[in-house]
This record gives C-alpha cells, structure tokens and sequence, in this order.
C-alpha cells in the first residue's frame, strides 16, 4: 500500500496497518457519498467512509472522538444507510479501537491515538506517534458541508478530492493547536 | 510500578463456568459426530488459546479424526509489527488435501485471523472446510465469516481463561471469567472503571 496515505487521524494509520498485517486489501476515503441536497439539488451534505475493503465489499467508518460527535456521525450514517440501502458499512467506535488495541497489548498506544489526541496521524509507515499535537476538542471529526466532499463534488468523486479534504483537515487542526484562529 | 498478576483475584466475573463449558463441548462433539456421520475429520487447532477447547473438544467427537496444530503471528506481537505481516509460525504437519477440514478456535472477535487462515487453507484444496470456536464476540465483527458451531456466544467483554490470555496469563483458569479493567487499564479504562 501507498506509504504516503494523508490520513486524517493516527487511529486510522494504526487501523492501515492491521489490516495490512492481516491481508485485507483498503483503500482510503475512495468515494463521497452525498447524503443532503438543496432544494436546488446543490449536495450540502456528503459522507466519505475512511475506508473501503474491496475484498470485502466492506466500508469503515472510524471515530474516535466524544459521544456527542459520534451522535453526528451516527446520524450521518443513518442517512446513509437510508440513500444507499446496497452499501455494507461499519462503523467502528473508539470503545472499538480501544478494545483493538487490548487485544493487540496495545492499550497505552490506544491512548495516544484516540480522540483529538491522535488528530495529527504518523506516516502511514511509520509507528504511531509517541507524543501527538492537542487540539480542540470540539473540532469535528466528522465531513461537513465546509469541506472538500460537499456540493460540487459527485458521487463517482475519489480519491484526489477526499484526500485534499483530509489534508485540510489536518492544516485546520494544526492551525488550532497553535493557536491560530 | 508493575501490577503483580493474581490469577484469580483478577477475574471480576465468571462468565462460563467449568461444567457450563463441559455441558457445551459435549453438545458440539455430538453435533459434530452426525454432521460427519462416520467420515475421518481433520482437526486444526490455532495455538495458544484453544489448546484446552481442542482437548476437550476431540475427545467429544466419534469419529475417526487428526489432529493438527497451526500458529499464526498476531498484530503487536513482534517488534517489527508496525509494517509487518502475518506469519505462519507453525504450519501444518500433513496435507490436508481432499480432507474434511474442521478448524477449531478459541474465540472470534475480528474475524480478521480467521479470515487469514481460511484463505491460506482453503489454498491446501481440502475436501470441506468448516469452523468452530467456542466463544464468538459478534459485536467486534469486522470480517464476516459463516461459523459452522458456535459454543457460546459472548458479550463485548475482555475475557480470560479456558486457553484465552492476557499476556500469556490466566490460560489455565478453568473458567472464561471477565477480566478487570484495572488489570489491563490505560487511563480511560481506569476511570471508567473508577480506579
């Protein structure tokens, strides 16, 4: 796999290489899912799930952050589910991750990447950052309208455009942690 | 400072008991019987954690059977795990070409060792290959694999005993008991756990 993937959260690196371990085949935010229109039919609202395993036919949707966040990306998962009734998509909680990284005797590593913690993601190759940048934590991890998978973008849109968004997601979060406005 | 590990002070809960599981693997080793109706089955068991589950379960089984023992690496188990694969640490002994495969597991979470090892498996052209495992935690599913016998299903809990570790601990417990968060806890886990 592509060493030089713009994750958008360290969670998802660590979770890029367990299933790199294992042999489960991913690719990274390949499609944009819009989930709400206009009544112009402008899409205001889209989803990207972070990963697809083709040998699956199974999308992942991570996030680690607070519970009134996941309550967001609940809701936007719902609509999903609704719009696209053919999609097989999980999403995979931070009790999840936690309980991945247990098993794994990973748990203080679990610490580092959950949560706004772990917002600043290592290199795809690399290991899990030791110390991570702290952001705010009402940063939303979720897609939102403002972001690059929004209304001028179609659902066949992939990776170049989802990327581009996780790569200002990361600028966004650098900018908070250092105090920029 | 390093927590000294008490093997059954640890365990917060008894989730299977000793004759719980006893009962059970004599149910699987009967249906297991009629399923083959008098056909040699190979058993493959993934080390370390169904060892004793193998062991019981074998000897509940009327046929004629093999037994084989397969060892795969597990994600964080090595040093160099981060851009790491799995590996075979210990393979089959014999082909199990045009044999009736049973894999017997300890437990599955992920599916995703599984998921592995049917694929490596199925590429050894067995006649049949069927799973069983004796405790399945759903709620962890990534990969979705048909699971032929199931002993038990499970809450989404961290369990120990009855081969299943944690740190290599608690194999020995004759039970599958719940283990302690403050046993494995990181921070969130102990204050959630309130220690």
């Amino acid at each position: 796999m592509d060493s030089s993937t713009p994750f958008a959260h360290a969670s998802e690196a660590e979770m890029a290489r367990i299933l790199d371990f294992y042999a489960v085949r991913w690719s990274y935010e390949p499609e944009t899912f819009p989930i709400l229109w206009n009544l112009d039919g402008d899409v205001v609202e889209s989803f990207s799930p972070d990963f697809y395993l083709p040998d699956l036919d199974l999308y992942l949707e991570m996030t680690t952050l607070r519970q009134k966040l996941v309550r967001k990306k609940n809701r936007k998962l719902r609509r999903l589910r609704e719009l696209y009734p053919g999609i097989n998509i999980k999403l995979f909680y931070e009790r999840d991750f936690r309980a991945l990284m247990l098993k794994y005797g990973k748990v203080a590593l679990a610490d580092g990447l959950s949560g706004t913690l772990g917002q600043v993601a290592a290199p795809y190759g690399d290991p899990a950052p030791t110390a991570a940048i702290r952001a705010t934590d009402e940063t939303d991890e979720t897609d939102t309208p403002a972001e690059a998978d929004s209304g001028d973008i179609p659902a066949a849109t992939v990776s170049t455009a989802t990327t581009s968004a996780a790569r200002r997601r990361n600028r966004r979060l650098a900018r908070a942690a250092a105090g920029a406005p | 400072m390093t927590r000294a590990p008490d093997l059954h002070a640890d365990v917060g809960e008894i989730l299977l008991t000793e004759e719980q599981i006893a009962t059970r693997v004599a149910e699987l080793g009967r249906r297991i019987s009629e399923d083959y109706a008098g056909r040699p089955v190979t058993l493959v068991s993934v080390l370390k954690g169904s060892l004793p589950f193998m062991a019981d379960l074998m000897r509940a089984i009327d046929l004629p059977l093999r037994i084989d023992l397969m060892e795969v690496s597990s994600y964080g188990g090595g040093a160099t795990e981060s851009s790491g694969l799995v590996r075979i640490l210990k393979d089959l002994s014999a082909t199990i070409e045009r044999e009736d495969v049973l894999i017997v597991e300890d437990i599955i979470d992920t599916g995703l060792t599984l998921n592995y090892l049917v694929r490596y498996l199925r590429g050894k052209n067995p006649a049949t290959l069927r799973i069983c495992t004796l405790l399945d935690k759903p709620a962890r599913r990534l990969v979705e694999i048909p699971v032929d016998y199931i002993g038990f299903t499970i809450p989404d809990q961290f369990v120990v005993g009855y081969g299943l570790d944690y740190g290599e601990l608690y194999r020995n417990l004759r039970f599958v008991g719940v283990l302690k968060p403050e046993v494995y806890a990181g921070p969130a886990e102990a204050e959630a756990a309130g220690v």
